[in-house]
């Protein structure tokens, strides 16, 4: 595979995982067990921490490392549309009525609704959050081979989540392909253009209906000739990861430090 | 009291060197349509077979009975001399392997070696005799430069030479391939043909080879099978097989190419079929 022929997918799996197969930058070099922990570091700097000013540094940091190690940053922007409608549609309903000064407010018959300075910060504070995690989470991904992915899924979860996950991560390449070859079929006989939404929603529901069946008929191919070869229903990797090195102990004190600053001192001080 | 000999065990003083015996097997699916019926087939050592026959003849059900994926609901199975039933078809697997029509459903792993790794691992060898199997396999089809690839980005040629690679690591006594060179462009499709005879000739595997391209099967195949309807209608050497036209029309098959243009010539030439080439370097012999 290479770039061009990355699909539109949200995450596109196969653009993420072109990087990680041919990303030579520091972070692809680094071992993928601190590149984890550093992954968990963000997740625990981003429940304990309310501050604005914190998130925003941690969010220009990240997009600085990201486009500093050459990944594509405006297929980012692409990709923040999903998490940023996500948080917005829950947001909508949580962001009225909170303490604070007030900005505006809309009267309605019976009652009124009020935006405020903390309302705002919500919204400011929540949509930071969701994009920093998946700024991380992208970044962890497209630096690391999918090989070591698969060994870390493999000892970390126990059995049989680690089979699931194992099992699937490859199965939805060949979903996604599936899916890909459909819609392309269906575009081809002019399928596509919204003429109305109901023929619309009644062809997408018979395109899902046929990926499960599909999904369900290939998995049952894929059982059978694993089953062909001895499986029994444990299968194990066989590729070893990098072991850490004295520079990732270093980086990991350096990660501990943060989130105990951050927790000692700016869990409460600056949170707003 | 008569004294009942087992079928295999009579026919091993005869044929010491046969591989597979299937004795009027049947099986019917859950759905109660016909995967194979009253089926009688034999593999030799050391030889290719070419079951050739239709789509929906049988010949994919006919291989999944060779590896212990399918039994029979009649008839008996013997491989290596030893009756197959519910009991002894899970060693099955470590002497028949099978090459997958499609290369999808057999690469699951995360990386190729991986995948070629995954039946030696399940044979109980370590890691290391795992890997210099998986190599060692890998080499012998030329794939050994895909080793940390993620199958889904390889070619279809590519994941075919991989899913033979990842049976040929188990060193199995006779491997079955379905269609190996189906919705393959013409160079690859002779390579996986090369491999095919390399695996018998270099490895002493035998091969069962479940195709509808006569062609293929004329330029390789040692003996022809002909499946209609779930049963072996006709067997014989390709020669005898390819040139019964109303045999291969019945099958819903059609001559090798090279018998057409045998057939033609003779006709033209107002002369008697008498060598039955059935491929290029016979043809060129004849004429």
């Amino acid at each position: 595979m290479n770039n061009s022929q990355a699909s539109g997918h949200i995450p596109d799996l196969d653009l993420i995982t072109y990087y990680s197969e041919n990303s030579y930058s520091f972070l692809s070099k680094a071992s993928p067990w601190i590149k984890l922990i550093g992954l968990i570091a963000i997740i625990l700097i981003l429940t304990i921490v309310k501050s604005v000013e914190v998130l925003v540094a941690l969010y220009a940091l990240l997009l600085l490392l990201y486009w500093q190690i050459g990944l594509p940053v405006r297929k980012l922007f692409d990709w923040c549309l999903l998490p940023v409608l996500f948080v917005l549609s829950l947001v909508i309903l949580l962001m009225w009525n909170e303490t604070g000064v007030p900005l505006f407010s809309l009267k309605f018959f019976w009652f009124s609704l009020t935006l405020t300075d903390n309302g705002l910060l919500l919204v400011v504070r929540l949509l930071l959050k969701a994009l920093i995690s998946m700024t991380s989470s992208l970044l962890f991904l497209m630096t690391t081979k999918y090989a070591y992915l698969s060994v870390m899924i493999y000892r970390i979860f126990p059995f049989p989540i680690d089979q699931i996950f194992l099992m699937s991560y490859r199965f939805l390449f060949i979903t996604l392909d599936m899916v890909d070859s459909m819609i392309r079929a269906f575009k081809s006989r002019g399928g596509g253009l919204i003429k109305s939404v109901v023929r619309q929603s009644q062809t997408f529901a018979e395109i899902f209906a046929l990926v499960f069946i599909r999904s369900y008929d290939q998995a049952e191919r894929v059982n059978k000739a694993m089953e062909s070869r001895g499986y029994d229903g444990t299968y194990t990797t066989s590729t070893e990861v990098p072991q850490m090195k004295p520079i990732d102990y270093i980086v990991l004190l350096v990660f501990l430090v943060v989130i105990i600053y951050l927790l000692l001192f700016h869990n409460s001080s600056i949170s707003r | 009291m008569k004294k009942h000999i087992d079928p295999v065990q009579n026919h091993a003083f005869s044929e010491p060197h046969e591989l597979i015996h299937i004795d009027c097997a049947s099986h019917v699916y859950p759905d109660g349509s016909i995967g194979i019926h009253d089926l009688c087939f034999r593999v030799k050592e050391n030889e290719i077979v070419a079951l050739c026959g239709a789509n929906g003849s049988g010949k994919s059900t006919l291989l999944e009975h060779l590896n212990g994926l399918l039994l029979p609901s009649k008839g008996n199975i013997y491989v290596m001399g030893e009756k197959i039933d519910s009991t002894t078809k899970k060693d099955l697997w470590k002497h028949v392997g099978i090459v997958f029509q499609k290369s999808d459903d057999q690469l699951f792993a995360p990386t190729v070696l991986d995948d070629v790794m995954f039946g030696p691992l399940n044979l109980g060898m370590n890691r290391g005799e795992a890997w210099n199997a998986a190599m060692e396999a890998l080499r012998a089809v030329g794939a050994e430069k895909f080793i940390n690839k993620i199958p889904n980005y390889l070619s279809g040629g590519q994941k075919r030479l991989v899913s033979i690679a990842g049976i040929l690591a188990m060193k199995p006594k006779i491997i079955a391939l379905d269609e190996p060179t189906s919705d393959l462009d013409p160079k690859h499709a002779e390579i996986i043909e090369n491999i095919i005879c390399e695996l018998k000739e270099n490895h002493g595997i035998s091969i069962v080879l479940a195709t509808h391209d006569l062609d293929l099967a004329a330029r390789i195949a040692d003996r022809i099978c002909i499946v209609k309807g779930g049963s072996v209608i006709a067997e014989g050497r390709p020669s005898d097989i390819f040139y019964n036209v109303d045999l291969l029309e019945d099958a819903g098959l059609k001559e090798p190419k090279i018998v057409q243009v045998y057939e033609a010539l003779c006709e033209f030439k107002k002369i008697e079929i008498k060598r039955k080439p059935v491929t290029v370097e016979e043809l060129v012999k004849s004429l």
